[in-house]
């Protein structure tokens, strides 16, 4: 199969063409540096010229709420309305759980409108809505600090290893579109704060979590449970501690 | 056989002179190599384009070292696959293969065993091509120059910035293969062919947007002089032939409906099929057909694929007819000005540059969006243009005719349309009839149309009834109006028009009709312009044919009065009071107050006129004019005309329309004189307008009803003239409603004399001559005489002897002789002398014999007198042949 992978040269875009190129499909890894613009159009009506399946794992390039919200409109209408005129006939998307109930935070509301979009074409979709990856634990714990003190909340967290990602992405891609949603999510569940502990004390950090009790996710107050799937998902295998060994060996 | 490292290191080193040998033959080896390393990089630096690197390859390389070809391959990481980029287009041995051009344009993997042992080797790495090409996934480029006789290849990774770029393909069809000395000069220039391939790649960039951004600025200064859509085309058509000389575009714009779009400039110069040019042309597509909104709605151009358009299920004609015409792909991309969506461009091409299209595109729609500014401009020019000569020739309209013309221009000019109908409101403020409308619109539909046409409606009509009542007017929707059941509608869609629009004409306040246009859209702007001014122009005109019609009536009602003059008795009250007019007097004004017909009847000169008019004069009616029409005096074939008018055309010198007597009696009294004398055509006109209380002129459609008191007059005996089937029977009962006779100036000897004093009153006043009195023996000649002319006879009689009378005294009246002829009247017959009688009588026996006096069958043998006789009598009597054969 022809599968072109936007977002290819990303943290879970890079993994998924590996592994669909492992399974010997002609994929093309599509992001501007290839050529392939999403938002400006360029080179699209060429990369979705006889592709089967169209992977989207684009994310803004900047966070503001008005300026993401531009990003994943454009992107989808231009990629879909290309993949209409191709003929594509599955759209992958990655999406995060609880998206729909945290519409108070302008990126949620942006991948809302990326759903609705995907949902509205006509092209037959997959939307795969996955947990935080176990990898933003540092950017969390970052964007959570005041001084020597990581502020967090007991939100509930089950966050996913990319690795796991990338090998759901896949296999949703080459499997039949569900025309509709499909939720990932980690191995484990715990508080918010706990996992930031266990993380900075593993990689030696000096700062110190303070828990607290208002549930928020980036700075924005969510429900308790707005982070976990409140159904069926499918769980990856990479534990936390797992992913963590890897981590050090990594650094 | 892999082969991998800078030299081979197999020199002898036996010691003497030949290791002195040797060691300067190694020096100048070095040497060499060095030279030439340097000339190389000092080549390289300067190459810019393919050809530089080309030529280098074939002089700089190739006449140093035996080599078959060479080629650069690039790699493209975004499906991680390397493509030819540099070809050596003379030398190559393998142009000749079958798979030569399927190799040009391969993308060769990079996940295979070869190519990976190319990008993990340090150093340029040769191949035996018999080792490799059939191992797996091996590319075929390699079986392919092995098959025109290449044994060895020596590829060679260049790098950018520690990345991998491309390969440098060296390839050798000598045994002996790459010369370590040779291996060792490439590996020294690679960081030189990888800048050099870099440069290029730049360089081409350069290139390709400098073309791109000069063939924008070309096409930005024509756009800039476009000024008409005949320019736009042109400017166009010369860009998109410098980019694709073979093919065409279309640029469709969106239709003023909102809902279509129609081709507005276009170039298919393959396309020679004239039917489907014509029908391209002429079709308005939906919007929202799947494709073409699909197109509006997208800010990047799509590129479409005809075939799978076609599957999706889009049914649009023009997807077929590129299908006919062997379009596969194309591509669509919006017009846009600011926000707001002009039309699509769509151009038979298979890829998309997205940064030029878009460039095109832009000016393409300030362009378009600048000669619809402009056009719209002229137009709204035009049409004021055109409303201003509409008002000034309205202004001088005088007529309906010209009337029309001036409304069909107008209509047909400013909104191509067509008159559907004005309707005007009568002077009684209910009833609508058909003013004027143009019959060519109709022609499918004329009968069901002119039955409508002819209908008078009335305000009350559900339809009128609604467009009067609008401030502005209304809009039917013919569709709807048929599912609603309009009877109107029907008519209306049978001219295809969408919609009815239908405006009240008034002038300031008052509504004088309606005016239905059909059309499929109306500027409201300029409808009501033209309504308010063609609701002026047809006051005017209705004020002028009000005039007209005024001044006609008054004046046959001013000849009517002169003539009256001249013949009526110039007194109103009848003159007698004997029993017989007492009689008469009662009769009148038992019958005067009522609208009854009478017949008036009594012999000539009786006052059958005085009293008719008496009647009228204590009538109701009055204060209108009695109108008399002498049915005797009217030749038989003007005699319909006369009573009951004519239109215009109606007959062969009918030039003007006229009002008959009837129409002008019309809430007063009709005195018909001398009924019996009516042709019998006539009559039977005459009892329908009588039964039915209205008639229609000649030539003429509207019935007018009449509100008509009859009286008629004959000295005839009706009685005889109905027997005698001259006269009709059921108009004679009719008219005989109310006989009145009036008795013989003979039978009231007593009214002789005031009768005689009033004439003598009457003319001594208009003659200036004074009578003082009658002698008593002339009244005494006036009551012995039988009066066969009765009233009027005396009246005449009087006027002669007041002429004929001396010193204002009447001696003498002068009786007329009479002239014998007439024996039927027998008031003649009685004042004759024995000689009169016998004279006349032998006159008439002559007459009846042929004027034979004697003989058999002669006066002489009818009279039974002898022939002699007679001769003798005719003598004295004074007969001469004259006499007898007039």
């Amino acid at each position: 199969m022809k599968i072109l992978v936007i977002g290819g040269s990303g943290l879970i875009g890079t993994k998924v063409v590996a592994l669909l190129r492992q399974k010997g499909h002609q994929v093309i890894a599509a992001s501007p540096s290839t050529g392939i613009n999403t938002i400006t159009g360029e080179g699209l009506a060429e990369a979705t010229k006889d592709t089967d399946v169209v992977i989207d794992l684009a994310n803004s390039p900047s966070f503001e709420d008005n300026a993401v919200m531009e990003f994943f409109q454009t992107a989808g209408r231009n990629l879909l309305g290309a993949e209409i005129s191709a003929g594509v006939k599955h759209h992958v998307a990655l999406s995060i759980v609880g998206v729909d109930i945290m519409q108070n935070i302008g990126y949620m509301r942006a991948k809302m409108a990326q759903e609705d979009i995907i949902r509205q074409s006509g092209v037959p979709y997959t939307i795969i809505r996955s947990t935080q990856f176990l990898e933003f634990i540092g950017g969390i714990a970052n964007q959570a600090t005041k001084g020597n003190e990581v502020h967090l909340s007991d939100v509930k967290f089950q966050p996913i290893a990319s690795d796991d990602v990338a090998a759901f992405v896949a296999k949703y891609a080459l499997a039949a579109p569900t025309n509709g949603i499909v939720e990932i999510a980690g191995p484990e569940r715990f508080d918010m704060y706990d996992v930031a502990t266990r993380y900075l004390k593993y990689i030696n950090d000096p700062r110190t979590v303070v828990p607290n009790d208002q549930p928020a996710y980036y700075g924005g107050a969510v429900p308790r449970t707005a982070l976990v799937p409140a159904g069926h998902a499918e769980l990856g295998t990479i534990s936390f501690g797992k992913w963590l060994s890897t981590q050090l060996q990594q650094a | 056989m892999k082969n991998e490292g800078g030299k081979e290191n197999n020199r002898h080193s036996t010691p003497g002179k030949k290791e002195a040998e040797t060691l300067i033959q190694t020096v100048e080896d070095y040497r060499r190599e060095k030279e030439i390393l340097l000339a190389l990089s000092n080549e390289l630096t300067k190459v810019r384009e393919k050809n530089d690197l080309l030529h280098l390859f074939k002089k700089g390389i190739k006449g140093l070292f035996y080599i078959s070809h060479t080629i650069i391959t690039l790699i493209d990481y975004k499906d991680e696959t390397y493509t030819p980029f540099l070809l050596d287009n003379e030398g190559s041995p393998i142009r000749t293969h079958d798979r030569y051009q399927e190799m040009v344009h391969s993308r060769f993997s990079l996940n295979e065993p070869f190519i990976q042992s190319v990008l993990q080797a340090s150093a340029p790495i040769s191949f035996l091509l018999k080792e490799v090409m059939d191992l797996p996934q091996s590319p075929p480029f390699l079986q392919v120059n092995y098959e025109k006789g290449v044994t060895e290849i020596l590829m060679t990774k260049l790098m950018k910035e520690g990345k991998p770029i491309g390969f440098l393909h060296i390839y050798t069809d000598k045994p002996e293969g790459f010369s370590a000395e040779f291996r060792s000069i490439i590996n020294g220039i690679v960081p030189q062919i990888s800048g050099a391939v870099s440069n290029i790649l730049k360089n081409e960039e350069l290139l390709k947007e400098e073309k791109e951004k000069s063939f924008l600025l070309d096409f930005s200064s024509e756009i800039a002089a476009v000024r008409t859509k005949d320019d736009l085309a042109r400017a166009v058509h010369g860009a998109f032939r410098k980019l694709n000389p073979s093919g065409g575009f279309v640029i469709r714009r969106i239709n003023e409906d909102k809902h279509t779009l129609s081709i507005y400039v276009y170039d298919m110069p393959n396309v020679k099929n004239r039917k489907i040019i014509k029908e391209l042309e002429n079709t308005s597509f939906e919007m929202n057909d799947g494709l073409q909104n699909r197109i509006l709605n997208s800010a990047i151009p799509v590129l479409l694929n005809t075939e799978r358009e076609i599957r999706r299920g889009i049914t649009s004609t023009y997807l077929q007819y590129w299908k006919q015409l062997g379009i596969e792909n194309f591509v669509g991309i919006r017009l846009r000005n600011g926000e707001t969506n002009l039309g699509i461009l769509l151009l038979d091409i298979d890829e998309i540059n997205v940064r030029l299209l878009k460039g095109i595109c832009a000016q393409i729609s300030i362009a378009m969006a600048n000669i619809i500014a402009n056009d719209q401009v002229s137009k709204t020019q035009g049409e004021q243009a055109f409303l201003l000569d509409f008002s000034k020739d309205i202004t001088r309209v005088r007529t309906r005719e010209e009337l029309q013309h001036a409304i069909f221009t107008v209509l047909d000019k400013t909104m191509h349309t067509k008159l559907a109908m004005i309707r005007v409101l009568e002077d009684d403020g209910i009833h609508l009839s058909a003013f004027m409308y143009d019959k060519s619109l109709f022609t499918k539909v004329k009968d069901q149309f002119d039955n409508m046409a002819a209908h008078r409606i009335t305000v009350d009509e559900p339809y009128t009834a609604q467009v009067l009542a609008s401030e502005e007017g209304i809009m039917f929707s013919v569709e709807e109006e048929i599912k609603s059941g309009n009877d109107y509608a029907g008519l209306w869609r049978s001219t295809g028009l969408k919609n009815m629009y239908a405006l009240p004409l008034r002038v300031g306040d008052k509504s004088i009709g309606t005016i239905w246009i059909l059309a499929n859209r109306l500027s409201p702007l300029l409808v009501k312009g033209i309504c308010a001014q063609i609701s002026i122009a047809i006051a005017n005109i209705q004020a002028n044919e009000k005039l007209l019609t005024y001044k006609k009536k008054l004046e046959i009602e001013n000849d009517y009065l002169k003539e009256q003059i001249k013949t009526i008795y110039n007194f109103s009250e009848i003159i007698g009071n004997g029993e017989a007019m007492q009689r008469v007097y009662r009769l009148i004004s038992l019958v005067a107050d009522s609208n009854t017909s009478v017949l008036i009847t009594g012999e000539t000169g009786t006052g059958k006129e005085l009293v008719a008019r008496a009647i009228h004069n204590a009538s109701g009616r009055k204060d209108k004019l009695m109108v008399k029409v002498n049915c005797a005096a009217l030749p038989a074939n003007l005699i319909e005309s006369e009573l009951f008018g004519h239109e215009r055309g109606a007959f062969t010198g009918a030039t003007d329309r006229r009002i008959g007597k009837f129409e002008l009696a019309n809430n007063s009294t009709l005195f018909l004189d001398e009924i019996g004398e009516l042709p019998p055509d006539a009559q039977a006109k005459l009892l329908r307008v009588i039964q039915e209380r209205e008639l229609e002129r000649i030539g003429g459609k509207q019935t007018i009803r009449l509100d008509v008191r009859l009286i008629a007059a004959t000295n005839r005996n009706l009685d005889e003239e109905v027997k005698a089937g001259r006269f009709r029977a059921d108009l004679y009962f009719r008219l005989n409603v109310f006989p009145i006779h009036l008795p013989p100036l003979r039978e009231r000897q007593e009214d002789i004399e005031p009768l005689a004093n009033f004439f003598i009153q009457k003319y001594t006043r208009s003659t200036g001559r004074k009578i003082k009195s009658i002698s008593p023996k002339v009244i005494q000649k006036l009551r012995s005489y039988t009066w066969p002319g009765n009233v009027r006879e005396l009246e005449h009689l009087i006027e002669r002897s007041i002429l004929l009378a001396e010193d204002g005294k009447i001696d003498d009246l002068f009786i007329p002789e009479s002239t014998g002829t007439d024996k039927t009247n027998p008031a003649l017959l009685l004042n004759r002398s024995l000689d009169e009688v016998e004279r006349s009588y032998i006159i008439e026996t002559l007459k009846r014999c042929g004027g034979k006096i004697s003989g058999t069958g002669s006066a002489a043998d009818i009279l039974k007198i002898p022939g002699n006789t007679l001769h003798s009598k005719m003598k004295k009597l004074g007969i001469s042949k004259s006499d007898y054969f007039s």
